[in-house]
């Protein structure tokens, strides 16, 4: 039964961490109808960026964690402004670019970083005991928190400011939402932005769990991608339950079922999604 | 025939006399790099048929010829089938799952397929890499050869035979009612389909036929090379196939093949710079992809029709 609460908790924690980098991708592909096969690698390349600002540059892992968020959030605005921007209305080449750039990210990161994986420093130390059942570490509890900070904060972003009032016109109509005045190609590089800020947000924040590494993110990439079609694309509720039930379902999947076979669970809800209801859990039926 | 059709198949007369007798005169080391080369002529432009003329982005290309790769080679090592057919029956199963995969996620929209077969490709790779008691893992499964006697010069010719089928196939097609419907397809969907195209099965159709096609020619690599690692259904090699597409012309007949052709042969010259020659591939092709959506073909054909018009 401990066992088995652990294993769950594993999966809760997984999951909003999930939500998050699918919360990145979903809501590019709401306003941009833009799939970013590079997801991987920028939530990849934040965990190597929070690695070395704190252990080569010396700096506080607090400080790390964000600085590494915004290099990310930049690296997308100048991807989408010059490599994104030039495909509007052509999805195939948007597809086509993003996958090449994620093989040069990959190759990239191999050579800058090297193929070990690596860890950055834990925030707190120590272990919490639940009701005497099982132990859980606190940099796990510490991960859940400000994982459940970012999601509250992206749902206050898009439900209540100028911003996302913006990014929800432009999702439902395009043309409608020019004619109001809304500047939508800012809108579209702040969000691609954004999209690589979570992707780079999830990475710092597992990065001191589950150490990073090149080779990994097209597991990343995939894992963001499922979530995004069982919530339903373009539904950031759809993007947290998805990325629940698969974070609880890969954990326990993993442990009592098969570990090397964690990431043929997602491709099997997948699969089940495109037969049973190919529009998602929260998408709308078109 | 307009002029650029003329000069077009001037070229392809010098080509074909080249393909037949140059073998004759190569270094088996230089025969090796043309039949990996026809190898990709035969994944560039199946892939080129539905990306390029339906607009639809597969990733499961090299997973399709992986397919192709193992349930010939598994058949051959476990069974004693021979490999014309286990190629066969590789290319049956390709297929298959090519009509599987584009009936799921192709009337959902291009998006779906390409997240799909991305993870079809992932999870193939996972499943070849851990089930070791019968794929051997990355140590390579060793299978015996298309012919008896091995020679370089008889898989040339074998290679040269199905890449010219494939490629007679793929023209006869473009060229057909269905190739017109393609082209509607990608042109102006709605159109197409207000003017009575079933736009979807037109699609299903080309992606089932181009994953067809990249397992027969992964099942052929597999017998030729008589090891087959991992490596054939993965990502790297998808992208390669893919690079070969967008640098020689992705929507050109001549296009993949060219691709094929330069980029596997520079490969070879710059293989001494390791693991950078993907770097180098991926940023040409982010290069062409945004300034030259055409590839090379389309730049020299711009060419052609500026030299044409002065």
């Amino acid at each position: 039964m401990a066992e088995f609460l652990m294993y769950l908790t594993n999966g809760l924690v997984m999951g909003v961490i999930n939500a998050i980098s699918a919360i990145g991708v979903s809501l590019v592909v709401g306003i941009m109808r833009v799939i970013n096969f590079a997801h991987g690698e920028l939530y990849i390349f934040a965990g190597y960026f929070s690695y070395h600002l704190s252990l080569t540059l010396g700096l506080s892992p607090i400080l790390a964690m964000p600085l590494s968020v915004i290099f990310v959030f930049l690296m997308g605005v100048l991807m989408e402004r010059f490599l994104i921007r030039p495909t509007y209305g052509d999805e195939m080449y948007s597809l086509i670019i993003t996958f090449v750039l994620s093989i040069i990210l990959q190759n990239s990161a191999l050579l800058i970083f090297g193929p070990y994986p690596n860890k950055p420093p834990t925030l707190i130390s120590g272990a919490t005991s639940f009701f005497g059942l099982f132990h859980y570490g606190n940099q796990r509890l510490f991960s859940f928190i400000i994982s459940i900070a970012i999601l509250l904060s992206v749902f206050y972003l898009i439900k209540r400011t100028w911003f996302g009032k913006s990014v929800r016109a432009i999702s439902q109509d395009r043309e409608m939402a020019s004619l109001m005045g809304i500047d939508h190609l800012k809108v579209n590089m702040l969000s691609f932005g954004l999209g690589a800020a979570l992707a780079g947000a999830a990475g710092v924040i597992i990065a001191p769990i589950f150490p990073v590494t090149p080779t990994g993110s097209s597991a990343i990439s995939l894992t963001a991608f499922v979530v995004v079609v069982l919530g339903g694309m373009g539904s950031l509720k759809g993007c947290v339950v998805g990325g629940l039930i698969l974070g609880i379902l890969e954990n326990l999947g993993a442990a009592y079922i098969s570990t090397m076979y964690r990431h043929i669970f997602g491709f099997i809800i997948l699969i089940l999604v495109l037969v049973f209801r190919p529009w998602g859990l929260f998408g709308q039926r078109t | 025939m307009d002029k650029v059709e003329f000069m077009r198949f001037w070229i392809f007369i010098p080509f074909i006399f080249l393909t037949l007798f140059l073998p004759f005169f190569l270094s088996q080391y230089w025969l090796h790099v043309m039949i990996i080369s026809l190898f990709y002529v035969m994944m560039a432009s199946s892939w080129n048929l539905i990306a390029g003329y339906t607009g639809q982005i597969s990733f499961a290309h090299a997973a399709f010829a992986g397919v192709g790769a193992y349930v010939s080679g598994m058949l051959a090592v476990n069974m004693g089938i021979p490999a014309w057919l286990g190629i066969l029956i590789g290319t049956s199963i390709a297929g298959l799952l090519g009509l599987g995969l584009g009936y799921l996620c192709i009337r959902m929209g291009g998006i779906y397929l390409s997240l799909t077969t991305l993870g079809f490709s992932e999870i193939l790779r996972i499943i070849i890499t851990n089930e070791d008691r019968w794929t051997r893992g990355t140590m390579g499964l060793q299978i015996p050869g298309f012919f008896i006697e091995y020679s370089k010069m008889s898989y040339y010719f074998l290679f040269l035979i199905v890449s010219a089928f494939f490629l007679w196939v793929i023209y006869r097609l473009i060229r057909s009612e269905m190739g017109l419907s393609f082209r509607a397809v990608l042109n102006d969907e709605l159109a197409a389909s207000s003017s009575g195209i079933d736009t979807i099965r037109v699609r299903i159709l080309a992606f089932t036929i181009s994953s067809a096609m990249a397992g027969m020619a992964g099942g052929l690599y597999g017998h030729y090379l008589m090891l087959i690692t991992p490596d054939i259904p993965s990502l790297g090699q998808m992208f390669l196939v893919l690079a070969m597409a967008v640098i020689g012309g992705m929507g050109s007949f001549i296009g993949p093949i060219l691709g094929a052709f330069v980029l596997e042969i520079l490969s070879e010259y710059i293989r001494i710079y390791g693991e950078y020659h993907v770097l180098l591939f991926g940023l040409v092709a982010l290069g062409m992809a945004r300034f030259a959506p055409g590839g090379i073909m389309g730049l020299l054909e711009k060419r052609w029709r500026l030299r044409e018009m002065s």
